[in-house]
């Protein structure tokens, strides 16, 4: 099985565990707009980059390659101009860089989790069959991200509640909701590598390290990305 | 870096020196901001000394705080990806909450403060 960390002397929580297992089941199964082996290729090329290796994909768009790579090891440096050169280079849309960025940013916490405690990296998934399903949702709207978003009417419930209150979420919660099921793949990595969304509203949620210790790490991690949000 | 912000409420006022995430010889007044912050910059920087500082937050902290950590680093890794990788702006209440320091702490000078009108 997936995750075992048989061999790791370390506590890690049953949460974790199961998030990264459920990370790599999601990468695995085709989505809405690539299908599972492309998947498991981008989560490749996305390891790959963060060893500064610049792989080569016969699978992928070129741009796609490209995306992965800025995304990786450039983030800050993208802008609105990568994404317009992006979403309308060959094989590439909107909807299609949306599912990229996601499966990317996924599969670079679950390897940078292991990296950052020296445990090695879990071998990608197996690719599972099938065709992407090729669904927008009706209700994407252009609104303040580069890419249209979806407002919490226009999700399952068992999605919308990820929104709170708003009816357009945190703009963080919002961005990738073109895909709507990254929703849920965002709040249950959060909840293993963070907090939940309902424990970000608490003051000492119970962690091991306290809640300034957290949000220290946080502002730091986003210092270093020289991330303005 | 909306978490500078969360850093601030999560102590009473002006308890935590904010400036230390970007700047590291700061101390943030964080019980242990200092080894958690060099964890922060060995990991994200994949430098030589990770596996020493990893052993000292083992030891100082313990194993399960070690591991919430490195998650949390993992998190953020995440986190500002998916922020500047869609191009959003900064939500109006943390705009709001954070005209104080966001010029004092330099992030004016981010690419991505660009996407904040």
């Amino acid at each position: 099985m997936a995750f075992a960390y048989s061999d790791v002397n370390l506590p890690i929580r049953e949460t974790t565990i199961n998030a990264h297992r459920d990370s790599w089941e999601r990468i695995a199964r085709p989505g809405r707009w690539w299908t599972g082996a492309e998947r498991v290729e981008i989560a490749r090329l996305q390891r790959a980059a963060r060893h500064f290796d610049p792989a080569k994909s016969s699978i992928l768009p070129e741009a796609a390659v490209f995306a992965i790579q800025k995304l990786v090891v450039d983030n800050a440096n993208l802008n609105r101009g990568f994404y317009d050169e992006t979403i309308t280079a060959p094989g590439m849309s909107e909807d299609r860089y949306i599912e990229l960025v996601a499966v990317v940013v996924h599969a670079l916490s679950v390897d940078e989790f292991h990296r950052a405690l020296g445990i090695p990296l879990e071998p990608l998934p197996d690719p599972q069959p099938g065709d992407p399903s090729r669904q927008r949702p009706s209700a994407a709207e252009q609104k303040w991200s580069w890419a249209p978003i979806v407002p919490k009417s226009g999700l399952p419930p068992e999605l919308a509640q990820h929104y709170g209150p708003l009816e357009w979420g945190a703009n963080v919660l919002s961005a990738l909701s073109l895909i709507p099921e990254n929703l849920g793949w965002l709040h249950d990595l959060s909840e293993a590598h963070y907090l939940s969304f309902r424990e970000m509203r608490m003051p000492d949620p119970l962690r091991a390290i306290s809640r300034p210790q957290i949000e220290l790490i946080a502002a730091r991690v986003s210092a270093l990305n020289e991330c303005f949000y | 870096m909306s978490h500078v912000n969360l850093l601030g409420r999560s102590g009473s006022d002006d308890q935590y020196e904010l400036s230390a995430a970007v700047d590291v010889a700061v101390d943030s007044g964080v019980p242990h901001g200092r080894l958690l912050l060099q964890f922060c910059d060995a990991a994200v920087g994949r430098r030589a000394n990770l596996a020493e500082i990893r052993a000292a937050v083992r030891r100082e902290l313990g194993d399960t705080a070690a591991i919430e950590a490195a998650a949390n680093i993992a998190n953020f890794q995440r986190m500002v990806r998916i922020a500047d990788g869609c191009g959003i702006p900064l939500d109006d209440r943390t705009k709001e909450a954070s005209e104080g320091w966001r010029d004092q702490l330099g992030l004016h000078q981010y690419a991505s403060a660009a996407n904040t009108a």
